[in-house]
């Protein structure tokens, strides 16, 4: 990816629009959102904090406007489905909300706009927009694909360390892991016992057995899921050794690991029956509110520990899209939507809502990082991460679907790593083979 | 006398079944099939192109479809029989003279999980069988019975699954056969009770004979819901731990909705629609009879 030759030609795109003072002055959201007053923008949205934040946000944005935003709130299992459905149909939905690993899929067939559309457009472009506060790879992760940038990332999420430090502390730790041997060797048998287990990993087998547990495995040992020709890299050395580490933690882990996803995850910490696991960022008001969660006080967050390769966390979230099958208002209206929940203007009170902006001028503020205590390893997570920690082309939805299978048989025993490691990777290649990248039809971009 | 009804009066009684058949029923089940001679994927709708039997091929030698159509086999022969030995019980019970009341009272509570939509079914399964905080190892624990693993543990999943799918379809088993039971001429029930105190004779010579529709109906009417069942399994396990759940029924759905294959989900959907006409011939001709 042209990470930084992308980032930089947006940049000065922004900077050259910001440069022109009097269009600066002129521009307005009201004023430019006057021709599209009345659209109406179908866009779906997550039960996630950050989509509740967004929502609690959208009456200012409507009174100001006149324009509606409807949203359809769906789990998100269900998210892309619905979208590559109502695309492939040309339906209604005028906004794109796209994980990191749609991207690839959504912008090679076609169904989004670049936002280079609208940043090129003195009507539409805020000169306030300023695409180089967003951090690099939070950009190039969620919105960009090729080089071309599509969307303005939205919810965005690092993986966490969350950790209970009442807990770390009676067992004698002052601190936490700082890498993933110091878990395996030192937290992993003081803190499992009485019932309590040092560590939980979710592993359902759904996108939480491949991004949440299998990934984060791979990377910080200095493995991946493919390597410089698109061939597997699963049975390298690296690979093998994270996973196998993976395998090895499972004693840590409470009985039927296998079955959790984030919901028993998170609680299993916030009801003090695990010292700590590894989630992403947006848990973060959950396990803070003493509503949700009896270790409120005790919560403490840290960045994911680091293998030999490095910390490499888990890195995931959402970005918002035009959706090229809106007609030309509907595209307006929504490229000002998107641009006016993600700005840095706005990125203060959707933090305060409980989402977790991609602005860097949002955290820069040290009463924020007081306020918010995950933000520090927030912002050091997204230093390291890997914009291809899963593999962001058209193919992963069938990839991930053989990941998650072998990748449970692998954790309950069925069959040992290196057999699973090799049959992801004949079922990956493939697939690969089969869309055409060994054979020069797809240049090989992740 | 014959009375003669114009055609088009039996057009216009007929006429809106059929095209609300053709249009829900014939007309998808026409698409499918076209589709599934296509190398058809929503995202890469740029390369779709006919492949003739190709997907059928990929569906005949794919080990995953067989292991889930080997699952789905295990699940029924492991539930079915079950259903019907419990559904029987209760349903001579119910047939039994007196205590009118208690006995309406037990049929409209036999409808509660019929009525209970299959997703729901699923989830209570998930709350209720977590092994830390569900209310069945809470349970179990007063009786001194340690925390089972059921959702994380391919055996016990399983295991979950086919009892709740007895939990939910014992009372269709046993609504049925009591309808069946309803057929049974009281004068000869009554004069077999008078020739024989054995209730086992009643149920083998007189009661079974006027049972056997009913039993076919249940078993062809079982063998397409086990044959498609989803919605309970997807929200409880999701198919796993690991396959240990996936039915054939959650494969399609994988294929079709979350790898976005159309073409070959369309393939493994008319081989199953296939399997399923030829076992419900099956069933009639091997076990339908009718009551002489």
């Amino acid at each position: 990816m042209k990470l930084k030759s992308h980032v930089s030609a947006l940049a000065l795109a922004s900077a050259s629009l910001a440069g022109l003072a009097d269009a600066a002055q002129a521009w307005s959201l009201e004023e430019a959102a006057k021709p599209y007053a009345g659209t109406e923008l179908e866009v779906l949205f997550l039960d996630r904090p950050g989509y509740n934040a967004a929502i609690q946000m959208l009456p200012d944005f409507e009174a100001a406007t006149g324009i509606k935003v409807n949203h359809t709130t769906v789990p998100y299992e269900n998210a892309l489905g619905e979208q590559v459905r109502d695309f492939v149909a040309g339906g209604d939905l005028d906004i794109a909300l796209i994980d990191l690993v749609w991207i690839g899929n959504f912008a090679e067939n076609g169904w989004l706009v670049p936002s280079e559309t609208f940043i090129n457009n003195p009507e539409l472009a805020d000169p306030a927009l300023d695409m180089a506060d967003f951090f690099p790879l939070v950009l190039d992760a969620f919105g960009s694909w090729n080089g071309v940038n599509y969307g303005l990332p939205f919810d965005n999420y690092s993986g966490l360390l969350f950790y209970n430090r009442c807990m770390l502390e009676a067992a004698g730790f002052d601190k936490p892991p700082a890498t993933w041997q110091e878990v395996m060797d030192t937290y992993g048998p003081a803190l499992t016992k009485d019932g309590k287990y040092a560590y939980a990993l979710q592993s359902k087998r759904n996108e939480t057995q491949s991004a949440d547990s299998f990934a984060r495995f791979l990377w910080p040992f200095g493995g991946s899921f493919l390597n410089a020709e698109f061939r597997s890299n699963l049975n390298s050395p690296e690979s093998q050794a994270g996973l196998q580490f993976r395998q090895d933690l499972m004693q840590f882990m409470p009985e039927g690991i296998v079955a959790w996803d984030h919901a028993e995850t998170v609680n299993a910490l916030a009801q003090g029956d695990v010292a700590f696991i590894t989630e992403w960022s947006a848990f973060y008001s959950t396990l803070k509110s003493p509503e949700t969660s009896t270790i409120a006080d005790c919560l403490g967050v840290a960045p994911e520990p680091a293998g030999p390769a490095g910390r490499r966390p888990a890195l995931g979230g959402f970005s918002l899209a035009v959706a090229s099958q809106a007609d030309a208002a509907e595209q307006a209206a929504a490229w000002l939507f998107i641009q006016w929940v993600t700005s840095a203007a706005n990125a203060g009170r959707y933090l305060e809502l409980g989402g977790v902006p991609a602005r860097q001028s949002a955290y820069a503020d040290p009463a924020l990082a007081e306020q918010f205590t995950f933000i520090p390893a927030l912002v050091e997570s997204w230093q390291e991460g890997v914009p291809e920690f899963r593999p962001r082309f058209a193919e992963w939805p069938a990839i991930t679907e053989i990941v998650q299978e072998y990748g449970t048989r692998m954790m309950l025993g069925e069959i040992s790593v290196e057999e699973g490691a090799r049959e992801i990777g004949t079922q990956m290649e493939a697939v690969l083979e089969d869309a055409g990248y060994y054979s020069g039809a797809k240049p090989l971009a992740q | 006398m014959t009375l003669r009804v114009p055609r088009r009066t039996i057009a216009a009684f007929i006429g809106p079944a059929v095209a609300a058949l053709a249009i829900v029923g014939v007309a998808p089940l026409l698409y499918a099939l076209w589709k599934s001679f296509h190398d058809f994927n929503l995202t890469q709708l740029a390369r779709q192109r006919w492949v003739g039997l190709q997907n059928y091929q990929t569906v005949l030698t794919d080990s995953d479809f067989w292991d889930a159509i080997g699952r789905t086999a295990l699940l029924f022969v492991s539930a079915v029989p079950v259903q019907i030995a419990l559904g029987l019980a209760i349903a001579l019970v119910l047939h039994r003279p007196g205590l009118t009341f208690w006995k309406t009272l037990t049929r409209l509570s036999l409808v509660l999980p019929m009525a209970t939509t299959y997703a729901v079914v699923g989830l209570l399964a998930q709350v209720m069988l977590n092994q830390k905080y569900g209310v069945i190892n809470q349970m179990l624990g007063w009786v001194g019975v340690d925390a089972i693993n059921f959702i994380g543990d391919p055996t016990n999943a399983f295991i979950a699954v086919i009892l709740w799918d007895v939990w939910q379809w014992t009372p269709f088993v046993a609504l049925v056969l009591l309808a069946g039971l309803s057929t049974v001429p009281p004068e000869i029930e009554e004069t077999a009770r008078l020739e024989t105190r054995s209730p086992w004779t009643v149920l083998r010579h007189v009661q079974l004979p006027f049972l056997i529709p009913s039993l076919v109906a249940v078993l062809i009417l079982r063998t397409a819901d086990t044959l498609k069942l989803f919605d309970m399994v997807f929200t409880m396990t999701r198919g796993g731990p690991g396959n240990a759940t996936e039915f054939i029924a959650i494969l399609i759905e994988r294929v079709g909705n979350r790898q976005f294959d159309i073409g070959l989900a369309a393939a493994q959907s008319i081989i199953m629609l296939a399997i399923t006409i030829v076992l419900a011939r099956l069933y009639i001709r091997l076990f339908y009879r009718e009551v002489s």
